[in-house]
């Protein structure tokens, strides 16, 4: 008798397995994504793994890292070949494996998927391509912006519609003068982290990054004028912003002590909101980063490593990572920028963040990557740190960056994103 | 019983010894000697692992010409004379000051021994981090205190020659403590009786010290040295989280040099040639060191 019962138990469960198989198709496979060591990124994927592994069956490994720990496990890994993660975090600073890379159309196509995002944000610079295919999904957006303080413009009288940075360095000029005699800056920029100089030069910047025979390179009369533009403005900071870092120039600004920053906006998002860190709470907004350059943007992508042995459960955590509901999500608890347009739309949101977002949006907009190498990006950056310091000359430290340049070698996925993105010398 | 001849024991024990002696010898070979081949292979080869997984062909000694003919390297060199001198030069005669200002086993004095070694117990990363806290020019620490006696603190991080100054006071800071610890060790075991001598003699302190204390210490002064010396030419961990090379160029050191090279832009041919070039440096200076301990003052 027992045994009839179990037998007639498990003919009953036989189609639930066959349902379960059919919603899992994955089921049991085992993956591994990386992202970076942040507390934003890597906080979002855990607080959400164990949904995915329920909802999928595939087991999946977190490994987060440091930024330059990422970097090199990520290149090793696929110059070696060794396959040990198969959903990878980056950006183009890893672009010189992109080619080991797996082209995601296949997937986009048969998913219908990416339909929503932000446009600029899913073109190629933003988003991963090598050789025209799409390798990558972006998974946050974040643009350089310039944010200020509501009630000193308005006390000024000055409006913050700069378009050009000639117009900001105007607007400065008037709030020196209106500032005169009190302790706050006209502004605030983190010019001792010596790696975010070059996003101001990329503003003003209005020029090619390649050459036409696919060489790094800057149009020189554009970016002597840019070097000499930018070192300029650090007259507007407090005394010794020279040394300020990201969180130091952050707190310049939360406490009051200047009227404009130039910076990462979600870095100081969710802190100038918040009484407790903030003495501006209500009293800033996000203005349009000033051209003829762009805004630089920093937008994550996952890709799927070439040696994935399980691609199609990969590419189940990028569409369950990956989506605007996710995204929304990470930026309201997280403060993670969302490459998705519905984020900016959402009328409750467009409520809260109404002296945010118009800006934000309209950089995003506009917002570009670079074609650089690590080397590259170093070389420059120290150079203009040298040059802010005023250890050397605008021209020394174009001329030196262009000698340093000349022994770099653009990774073709580079010299493909800069021509997509209007970045490269015409022929 | 008739004892066995010295001999046979000799004999009958070069067996054991050279199996006891073989799994030590393959170990370091292993793994002292082969990377260190490797890399002086890697040296001679163009390589960039982001560029080819594999080696792009012999170069000779190419990566050495260009890495001694490269200004940021040379920049580099001079960074890590000028911070390790500094460096060194204040440890040793802090740490033997310190010591002597700590002599004795009085409960207070090991408690403020205690507390003076604390700083070698950081992690150099978080010491930098802590100092990055400390100097920074508008809100820091350093500069609130000397605002406090009427000086106005300098631009810490930001200047070219203070950044150096700075990464100077961390090593120093940090391993002033190593220094002490072994001076006081070492003035610890000078016999009593020497300094006795010396007193009823009619010797004054300074003599004392000038020409029984020194030149007994000198000995462990100097391999105190040695360590101090290859220890802060390696660091890298407290500069990377204090200046991270910068202000431009700086505080960039051999050490960061050949990581950039090596784990940044993975140009494994050009960091392999430095890391010998380092070593060479590091080994000439060590030598001049282990030369002065020989001579016969």
């Amino acid at each position: 008798m027992k045994k009839a019962l179990l037998f007639l138990f498990i003919v009953a469960l036989l189609p639930l397995g066959g349902a379960l198989a059919q919603d899992m198709p994955h089921a049991g496979a085992e993956i591994v994504a990386t992202y970076m060591q942040s507390g934003t990124y890597d906080i979002g994927a855990e607080n959400i793994e164990g949904a995915f592994e329920e909802a999928t069956g595939i087991e999946l490994e977190l490994v987060a890292s440091p930024w330059a720990v990422l970097n090199q496990n990520h290149i090793t890994d696929l110059t070696t070949g060794t396959g040990e993660f198969d959903v990878m975090s980056g950006e183009f600073w890893i672009a010189s494996v992109w080619d080991k890379m797996l082209p995601l159309e296949d997937f986009v196509e048969r998913d219908e998927y990416g339909g929503d995002f932000i446009p600029t944000i899913w073109q190629p610079g933003p988003s991963g391509h090598y050789d025209g295919k799409r390798i990558g999904i972006p998974y946050s957006a974040d643009a350089y912006g310039i944010v200020y303080r509501t009630d000193i413009f308005e006390e000024a009288g000055i409006s913050a519609d700069w378009e050009t940075w000639d117009d900001y360095i105007a607007a400065l000029d008037q709030l020196e003068m209106h500032l005169e005699g009190s302790d706050i800056a006209p502004s605030v920029f983190s010019w001792g982290a010596s790696e975010q100089t070059p996003m101001i030069f990329l503003g003003m910047y209005d020029g090619y990054l390649v050459d036409a025979d696919g060489n790094y390179a800057l149009d020189e009369m554009s970016a002597l004028a840019s070097l000499e533009k930018m070192a300029s403005l650090l007259d507007y900071n407090p005394e010794g912003a020279a040394g300020l870092s990201i969180d130091e120039a952050n707190s310049v600004f939360l406490t009051g002590n200047a009227a404009t920053m130039i910076c990462w906006v979600s870095f100081m998002r969710a802190a100038a909101q918040n009484p407790d860190s903030s003495l501006i709470v209500d009293n800033w907004a996000v203005a349009s980063f000033p051209g003829p350059g762009f805004p630089f943007i920093s937008a994550w992508n996952l890709f799927i490593s070439e040696y994935s042995e399980n691609p199609d459960a990969a590419w189940e955590w990028v569409k369950f990572y990956i989506n605007s509901e996710q995204a929304t999500e990470r930026f309201v608890e997280l403060g993670v920028g969302s490459p998705y347009l519905s984020t900016y739309e959402d009328p409750e949101l467009m409520e809260a963040y109404s002296h945010d977002f118009p800006g934000m949006v309209d950089n995003l907009s506009r917002a570009q990557s670079v074609p650089w190498v690590f080397e590259a990006f170093e070389i420059f950056f120290r150079n203009t740190s040298e040059l802010v310091i005023g250890s050397i000359s605008a021209e020394e430290a174009l001329a030196n960056t262009l000698a340093g340049w000349s022994e770099v070698t653009v990774p073709p996925a580079l010299v493909q994103s800069a021509a997509a993105q209007g970045q490269q010398q015409d022929m | 019983m008739l004892k066995k001849p010295a001999t046979w024991h000799r004999r009958h024990d070069v067996p054991w010894l050279i199996a006891f002696v073989l799994p030590a010898f393959f170990i370091v070979v292993a793994v002292q000697f082969y990377p260190l081949a490797y890399s002086a292979v890697l040296a001679a080869q163009e390589w960039t692992l982001t560029k080819s997984q594999e080696p792009e062909g012999f170069v000779g000694l190419d990566n050495f010409v260009e890495e001694l003919g490269d200004e940021t390297f040379r920049r580099s060199v001079r960074n890590s004379v000028l911070i390790t001198g500094g460096a060194v030069i204040l440890e040793m005669i802090l740490g033997v000051c310190l010591a002597y200002l700590t002599m004795g086993s009085s409960w207070r004095m090991r408690a403020v021994r205690t507390l003076l070694i604390l700083p070698m117990v950081i992690a150099p990363v978080a010491a930098g981090t802590l100092w990055r806290i400390l100097l920074n020019y508008r809100a820091g620490l350093v500069n609130h205190l000397l605002g406090l006696i009427g000086v106005q603190g300098p631009e810490w991080l930001a200047s070219p020659d203070w950044a150096l100054v700075s990464v100077i006071l961390l090593d120093t800071w940090q391993w002033t403590p190593f220094v002490l610890l072994v001076a006081g060790a070492a003035i610890a075991s000078i016999p009593g009786d020497l300094l006795e001598v010396a007193a009823i003699d009619g010797a004054s302190r300074w003599k004392t010290f000038l020409y029984i204390e020194l030149p007994l210490l000198t000995p462990l002064l100097l391999l105190t040295l040695v360590f101090r010396m290859l220890e802060s030419l390696l660091s890298l961990d407290s500069i990377y989280s204090l200046t991270f090379g910068g202000p431009g160029y700086s505080t960039y050191t051999m050490t960061f040099y050949i990581y950039t090279q090596g784990l940044r832009n993975f140009n494994f041919g050009a960091a392999a040639a430095s890391s010998w070039i380092f070593m060479a440096f590091a080994s000439v200076s060590i030598a001049l060191v282990f030369w002065f301990q020989r001579k016969d003052w």
